[in-house]
């Protein structure tokens, strides 16, 4: 498979509306910062999903029109002040709907560039 | 998203709290990844260049997540806005000229829209009001004939097309018992008549069907504006008795405010019915039918309906009104169809001049694009897409359209004011016009395509922009892409002002045409005195006869009058009466070939009075009186109809009503001369005169010529009037010249606005040429000069841009030449003794627009001949 060794070398793009749900996971399972967002996305991806934080910025203000997530000041664990993000219950909600249409979504690509083997 | 809009809506009112601390917190971020890098053994140095790579650039970011609470298309919808306005206040007088322009064409095109729109378009105020329809008889050559009561009873009962009907028509009654005797005007009407004309009752009750019928008591219903004008609102007016002409008829109900009907409002309704002598199926009164087609039903469905029925009783009853068939039109159409013609050409006419505007602006646009020519190339240079500059160049022009038909809405404001002022008072409905939601759309709409139309060509030609001429060249990159469009918009603009000229110059001549004839008479000095005597207290030929002898005689003595005498029917005031004739000794094949007459009534002293000339036999005299042959003066063009000459007429018989239906027979001992009956702007008809002595009538208009000014004898004939009959109310009393004029006020009121939107044109069209032929000449100073320079002299340089203004002048008339030609058919109902092709009034269209285009030139020429040529040649 010498396409996908190709495409580890340099991190994929996001398809339309990926970044939100990633950000919307990474926040499950704690309230996290920008920084603490970007980290997990990279880490959980191993570096496929590079985020550019001129991306990252305008997807937080989105997801804090649409009332999924809220910030706040808080103290970092090593003591530095930092905008923490939290879902809210609609964030919540909006989660596990996306979550499953991801699921369709990559089961359908799937089907379709994987035929029965 | 809703939400999210939502949210950027309060953000935009309330302030973005969210991002007041986004500094903080990109400040943090950074803080957060140094900490990180030195974290994962990073040296201080190397984690911080690592937290400011990863970071980027702090202000983009800052501005990438503003961006998220902004509405992009909007917000660049907006710098263009803001753009262009500073554009537009750097070049105030091409402004000013855009939107003086625009307003102009759309205000003259909203105005005149809004009174299209009031009485064209507008629905009629009645319930279901687009199936009403106006019904007559027709027979042969004579159409919409009053109804009689019979065929309505057929009609109303045996049709199978109308959901319902009512007859009506309108009368005048002497009220008296209420203060001084007053005249009143009453709708006489069927039952069914209130819930067609969707009127209800304030009190009591309407008309029912049983109203109707032979020996029902006397019964009125009032109408809103009598009863709180007259009878003071009165709320227990119900039951009690108002007397009529002499009978008491008793108040059963109380109209609502409702939509007027009759031209003249009535005061009250009275029931309908076979009363009197209806019953006949010959008696005709002038009562008329309304009717609702059932939904589908085609006027023609409905026609073939109705004479289905007349067939059937022309089987049963063989009288004279045999061959007697149905009539109907729309009720829009009755209402409408007389001032529809002038409308519509009005509206031609503002839309010609609209279409002026928008070349003219297209024009300015076009010369200013071209000055902007490096402008738009940097910006092309600097990253600007073709889209996004086509896009700006349209929000200009689009911010000017808008801007000019607001001012244009302000104008056409005035306007209406205006017209309604100075319009005669006949035009259907002008006074409900206003600007109201559908007129506003049309100036919107009108405003729009402007602006399409005018800011097409500028984005056209900027869309065809070489950059690299463009920077090197400057201004001269596009002129010739910009010389084709001028040119051609020069042409359109010469052949509009020839079409505007040329019916304009048509209409003009028809009313000095129709000032300058001579009516047949004598109009000044004469002074007016229209009567109607109630048939109530004036029962008896006699009566009528005695009243109107003792009046004349009376006024005869007054100081200052030289004559009386009286008519039924005066000059000018229209068909007030017309029936079949026949001339003894000549064969009708059929009935449609059985012509038809005017009918007046006239006494002795009438024409010489008039100074109308008796042109052969003689005048009616007092020695007229019942014998064994009634006598009858007939008008030349009777005359001449049927012999040589109007001596030849002389102690002919004719007889009234034709072969076809009963009427007296008739001497012919005198031939008078033509009138113009109809008003000054028509051709003379046929018309009878009988003698008052033999027929009197009950309405007359009393002539009186005067020796001095006939207003200031208006006290004297009132005091007469009341001397011999207090009782009797006066329908009016003026000068006779104010009875001519009133026909003419329409072609007066339709030829100005020509008149106006004409110099409009004219104006517009000048402004063009001179813009065109002025860049021209700019253009081509460098040229000029070498010329110059060569030795041309300046009478071949003017040849030479006359010949270039010449082709675009002679291009733009050949077209007006066959758009005039095209129009000429709109507007052959409105010229009256001029033909609408007059090859005269074409000359001198083509004169005046050649005679405007040499003005127009004159400047630029002039600046041709002044070229600097020292300074022109220094520039190479």
């Amino acid at each position: 498979m010498s396409t996908v060794d190709h495409l580890r070398e340099s991190p994929l793009e996001f398809l339309q509306g990926t970044l939100e749900v990633l950000i919307l996971r990474s926040l499950q399972i704690a309230p996290n910062h920008a920084y603490g967002i970007s980290q997990f996305i990279r880490q959980q991806s191993e570096d496929d999903f590079v985020v550019d934080n001129g991306s990252l910025y305008p997807a937080l203000q989105r997801l804090l029109q649409r009332e999924w997530i809220t910030g706040e000041w808080k103290l970092s664990p090593n003591g530095r002040r930092a905008r923490y993000y939290k879902l809210t219950a609609l964030g919540r909600k909006q989660l596990v709907k996306s979550q499953s249409e991801w699921r369709r979504f990559v089961q359908a690509m799937s089907r379709i560039l994987e035929p029965q083997r | 998203m809703m939400r999210e809009w939502w949210a950027k809506v309060r953000g935009a009112v309330l302030g973005r709290g969210d991002l007041a601390d986004l500094r903080d917190e990109i400040e943090s971020h950074f803080e957060l990844a140094r900490e990180a890098n030195e974290a994962r053994g990073m040296s201080p140095e190397q984690a911080r260049r690592e937290a400011a790579r990863e970071i980027g650039n702090k202000t983009l970011l800052k501005e990438n997540a503003r961006e998220a609470w902004k509405f992009p298309r909007w917000e660049s919808f907006w710098q263009d806005l803001r753009c262009a306005v500073r554009g537009f206040r750097k070049s105030p007088g091409f402004t000013a000229a855009v939107l003086l322009t625009l307003a102009l064409g759309i205000g003259v095109n909203t105005a005149i829209f809004s009174v299209v729109y009031a009485v064209l378009l507008r629905p009629l105020p009645y319930p279901a009001s687009e199936r009403l329809v106006w019904l007559g008889e027709s027979a042969g050559k004579a159409i919409d004939i009053a109804i009689t009561w019979l065929n309505f009873e057929h009609w109303r009962a045996e049709n199978h097309s109308f959901e319902e009907m009512a007859g009506f028509h309108t009368e005048d009654f002497t009220l008296t018992g209420r203060g001084d005797a007053v005249l009143t005007h009453a709708g006489v009407v069927t039952s069914a008549f209130f819930e067609l004309t969707g009127a209800r009752p304030l009190f009591g009750r309407l008309f029912a069907r049983a109203d109707e019928k032979s020996g029902a008591a006397d019964i009125v219903v009032l109408g809103y504006d009598f009863w709180n004008r007259r009878l003071g609102g009165d709320p227990g007016v119900v039951g009690t008795t108002l007397d009529l002409n002499g009978t008491g008829y008793q108040v059963v109900g109380v109209l609502a405010p409702s939509p007027k009907f009759f031209e003249r409002p009535f005061d009250f309704c009275l029931p309908l019915g076979p009363r009197e002598d209806r019953l006949n199926r010959g008696h005709h009164r002038s009562m008329h039918v309304l009717g609702r087609l059932r939904p589908g039903v085609t006027l023609a469905g409905a026609r073939t309906d109705l004479d289905q029925i007349m067939r059937r009783l022309d089987l049963g009853d063989p009288s004279t009104e045999k061959g007697h068939r149905s009539y109907a039109e729309y009720l829009m159409e009755t209402r409408t169809g007389e001032i529809r013609p002038t409308l519509v050409m009005l509206m031609g006419a503002v839309l010609l001049v609209l279409v002026l505007a928008c070349a003219n602006v297209s024009n300015l646009l076009l010369a200013r694009s071209t000055e902007r020519v490096r402008e738009l190339a940097i910006r092309s240079a600097i990253g600007a897409g073709r889209a996004r500059l086509a896009r700006q160049l349209f929000t200009e022009t689009l911010l000017l359209t808008f801007g000019g038909g607001a001012a244009g809405v302000g104008l056409a404001a005035v306007c209406l004011r205006l017209l309604q002022h100075v319009a005669p008072p006949d035009i259907p409905r002008l006074s409900e016009v206003s600007l109201d939601v559908p007129v506003l759309a049309f100036a919107c709409v009108a405003s729009l395509i402007s602006g399409l139309i005018a800011g097409m060509t500028p984005v056209r030609s900027a869309n065809k922009l070489d950059l690299t001429t463009a920077l090197k060249e400057g201004s001269a990159a596009s002129g010739r892409m910009r010389h084709a469009l001028g040119n051609l918009l020069v042409a359109g603009e010469v052949a509009a002002t020839v079409v505007l000229a040329f019916a304009a110059g048509l209409l003009v001549r028809s009313l000095a045409i129709a000032q300058t004839t001579y009516p047949g008479f004598e109009p000044s000095h004469v002074l007016a005195l229209e009567l109607q005597l109630p048939p109530g207290s004036y029962k008896t030929d006699n009566a009528v006869e005695t009243f109107y002898k003792s009046l004349n005689e009376r006024l005869r003595r007054e100081p200052g009058v030289e004559a009386v005498g009286s008519v039924n029917c005066p000059p000018s005031a229209g068909d007030c009466s017309d029936w079949w004739y026949s001339v003894a000794g000549r064969a009708v094949r059929s009935r449609e070939d059985v012509p038809l007459t005017l009918q007046n009534v006239a006494d002795a002293d009438y024409f010489r009075t008039m100074r109308i000339p008796i042109k052969a036999g003689r005048d009616f005299s007092s020695a007229d009186q019942a014998g064994t042959l009634r006598v009858t003066i007939v008008n030349e063009t009777l005359a001449r109809k049927w012999w040589r000459s109007p001596v030849e007429a002389i102690g002919r018989l004719i007889k009234l009503g034709g072969p076809f239906n009963e009427g007296p027979l008739l001497q012919i001992i005198g031939v008078a001369g033509d009138v113009s009956q109809m008003g000054l702007d028509t051709m003379p008809e046929p018309e009878i005169y009988s003698p008052f002595s033999l027929n009197p009538s009950r309405a007359m208009v009393v002539m009186i010529r005067t020796a001095v000014d006939p207003g200031s004898l208006a006290h004297a004939v009132r005091r007469d009037l009341a001397s011999v009959d207090h009782n009797i109310p006066i329908q009016s009393l003026k000068p006779f010249s104010k009875w001519l004029a009133a026909p003419l006020a329409k072609r007066r009121f339709t030829t100005f606005l020509l008149g106006v939107f004409a110099t409009l044109a004219f104006a517009l069209a000048g402004i063009g040429i001179y813009g065109v032929l002025n860049y021209w000449v700019k253009a081509r100073q460098r040229e000029i000069a070498v010329r110059m320079a060569l030795g041309a002299q300046n009478s071949r340089l003017v040849a030479w841009a006359g010949s270039h203004m010449g082709r675009l002048v002679a291009a733009g008339i050949v077209a007006g030449l066959a758009a005039s030609w095209a129009a000429s058919r709109w507007l052959s109902s409105l010229v009256f003794q001029v033909s609408p092709r007059s090859p005269s009034m074409l000359l001198l269209a083509l004169a005046a627009v050649v005679f405007t285009a040499s003005l127009a030139a004159a400047v630029p020429f002039w600046r041709a001949i002044h070229t600097d040529v020292v300074g022109n040649l220094h520039d190479f």
